[in-house]
């Protein structure tokens, strides 16, 4: 399997504070990944670092076996669409895709063209006095007229309505399942990404906490409800991230490494959210408190 | 490159033609009716040959009634490099970051740094190419004010209107309003920036340096005997005047003093107040005014030198931005 995307204790800082910090992963080709995370977790320091907008203060990132700061070869495969999808506001539809056209080597023209029309965006209207729905959809279309392997998409769907959400997400994903596109995707929309991605990483405070197969991990996470609990192993649990008590019952979701036989407790499912949700109730918000001068 | 340069930049350019072409509408008439008024009064005659006779004199006092306060016009000049520098320099970077699309274009398939040296290229040779049109055009326009006496070409805001300055001012307005919006990516801040750092250099450069880009001659004529001053070029740039006793000792700062000895009268001799003694002179310290061109070549280029540092500079910061 091929590893589009691979950090190795990647690091950076501003100024004294780490935005990212031992950030091991790897991205495999073909994967529409979901990079989650709270706001301030790092997301798009990660995402800055894989486009080679930013150069690493430790360790390693390398996209398709090279690194990526300041590397126009890499960047020939990778389409982006930065924060709040920024377009130069006075420039029409058209006339950005023009822009692409002169500043890239490879440049569908006509994908990008076709996609607007289809979504009934106006060519020659300064694109400023566009929907934001729109705007995000013109960005998109310009990463994809890129014809890029991997396609990097920071928080794209954050600033839209529920609908507009529902339409970019769907039209992202018809068309990057055509071509086979790696897509690595942030955001702290939940729902929307459990619809649309296969892989997951979950990132809070500035650290990797999860990476893996949506399915491989839903598969491996378990909610046990059963007797109140002590402290006592459970035969199969890995590990356990979150454990609520009554009087006398237990419920805990947990990192399993094989079936659960016991009998005393009831094996159920979890959802993707739920998980997400906790692994990031996992971070520390330690130093936040020493910040303030209050006790935790 | 150079159609997304040109794409962004044209409303720029337009405006910037158009300030121009204003500001010609209103100095090719006046510099037209200075000339008509020297042929007319004969006082361009004076000035080639040197005249010194009653009809010149009278001619001069006529031309400068009716045009000195144009002199004042000028000075709007000395602010144009700062105004280009501002509007032009400091926004390039600092907008594109300030809008977030610094993202979009440099994930593009094209290079910060081809970015930068196009950018830079374009923005810089545009500016320079306008600098030298109203460098030229306000030399031309100074020339008759100039020639008729009302100030030397070498004083200090004259100076700074005309020739090849204007294009080192310009050039360098540009270089530190690309730089600082590279160190600090908002406009408005980058924009005082400029403005603080521009006339903060060309006022230290002016009062401190500028006089001393070669050392001054001195002449000095006595204080006693003679009718007048000697002959000396209208055009030289006086930087220090004062009377200084035989010893040297300065005893009459910012002035002159000539007295006839011939005639002697009843008080005390003439002089003796300012305690001045025998054999005292008259001291100047000066730019020769033949050393205008040479000046403005030494001013230029420290200003084109520092430019470019702030270039080299800007592009390097450029490349730290995300």
């Amino acid at each position: 399997m091929d590893i589009v995307v691979e950090t190795d204790r990647l690091g950076k800082r501003y100024g004294r504070t780490w935005a990212l910090q031992e950030c091991s992963l790897h991205l495999p080709a073909g994967r529409v990944a979901a990079l989650v995370g709270p706001n301030g977790a790092g997301k798009s320091t990660l995402l800055h670092l894989a486009v080679g907008l930013l150069r690493p203060d430790a360790g390693t990132v390398r996209v398709f076996d090279s690194a990526p700061y300041d590397n126009t070869t890499v960047l020939a495969e990778i389409g982006f669409v930065a924060q709040d999808t920024p377009l130069y506001r006075d420039f029409t539809a058209a006339e950005l895709i023009t822009m692409g056209a002169k500043l890239n080597r490879r440049w569908d023209a006509a994908l990008a063209r076709r996609r607007l029309a289809q979504l009934g965006i106006p060519p020659d209207r300064a694109v400023g006095t566009l929907s934001g729905g729109q705007r995000a959809q013109v960005a998109l279309a310009l990463a994809l007229a890129k014809r890029p392997r991997l396609l990097l998409l920071d928080e794209p769907v954050a600033r839209l309505d529920p609908l507009a959400r529902r339409e970019f997400l769907q039209s992202l994903m018809g068309s990057v399942a055509e071509s086979g596109t790696t897509v690595l995707l942030s955001s702290h929309l939940l729902a929307d990404l459990e619809r649309v991605c296969d892989y997951l990483i979950v990132l809070h405070a500035s650290r990797v906490q999860l990476a893996g197969g949506v399915d491989e991990l839903v598969a491996e996470h378990k909610q046990l409800v059963g007797p109140r609990h002590g402290n006592d192993p459970v035969a199969g649990v890995a590990a356990v991230l979150r454990a609520s008590h009554t009087d006398r019952q237990s419920t805990l979701l947990v990192r399993t490494n094989a079936n659960i036989d016991d009998p005393r407790w009831t094996v159920h499912e979890v959802t993707l959210e739920d998980l997400i949700l906790a692994y990031l109730a996992e971070g520390e918000t330690q130093s936040s408190h020493e910040a303030w001068g209050v006790p935790a | 490159m150079i159609w997304m340069t040109w794409r962004q930049h044209r409303k720029q350019a337009l405006f910037t033609v158009i300030g121009l072409t204003v500001l010609a509408a209103l100095m090719v008439p006046t510099g037209l009716a200075m000339r008509n008024t020297m042929a007319s009064t004969g006082l361009d005659e004076c000035v080639r040959l040197a005249l010194d006779s009653e009809k010149c004199n009278t001619a001069s006092r006529q031309f400068s009634n009716e045009y000195s306060s144009l002199a004042f016009v000028g000075i709007l000049f000395v602010i144009l490099p700062l105004l280009i520098g501002l509007f032009w320099g400091a926004p390039l970077v600092a907008r594109e970051v300030e809008h977030g699309t610094h993202r979009l274009v440099w994930t593009q398939g094209v290079s910060r740094r081809q970015w930068a040296l196009v950018k830079v290229g374009f923005v810089g040779g545009a500016t320079v190419a306008a600098a030298v049109v109203y460098g030229l055009g306000l030399s031309w326009w100074m020339t008759p004010l100039s020639h008729a006496g009302l100030s030397s070409r070498f004083s200090v805001l004259l100076f700074d209107m005309q020739g090849l300055v204007p294009v080192g001012y310009t050039f360098f307005a540009v270089a530190l309003g690309i730089f600082a919006g590279a160190i600090w990516p908002k406009v408005l801040p980058a924009m005082a920036f400029t403005l603080v750092g521009f006339v903060g250099i060309r006022v230290a450069l002016t009062v401190l340096a500028r006089p001393n880009y070669l050392p001054a001659s001195t002449r000095t004529y006595p204080v006693f005997g003679l009718a007048s001053a000697p002959e000396r070029d209208k055009y030289d740039w006086i930087l220090a005047v004062g009377v200084r006793n035989p010893d040297g000792t300065l005893v009459v700062p910012n002035g002159t003093v000539e007295c006839n000895q011939v005639v002697e009268g009843p008080g005390a001799p003439c002089g003796s107040e300012f305690g001045i003694e025998a054999g005292a002179y008259n001291w100047q310290l000066y730019q020769p005014a033949g050393r205008f061109w040479l000046f403005q070549g030494i001013e230029t280029g420290i200003f084109v030198a520092l430019a470019a540092v702030l270039l080299v500079l800007a592009v390097r910061a450029i490349r730290r931005i995300a």
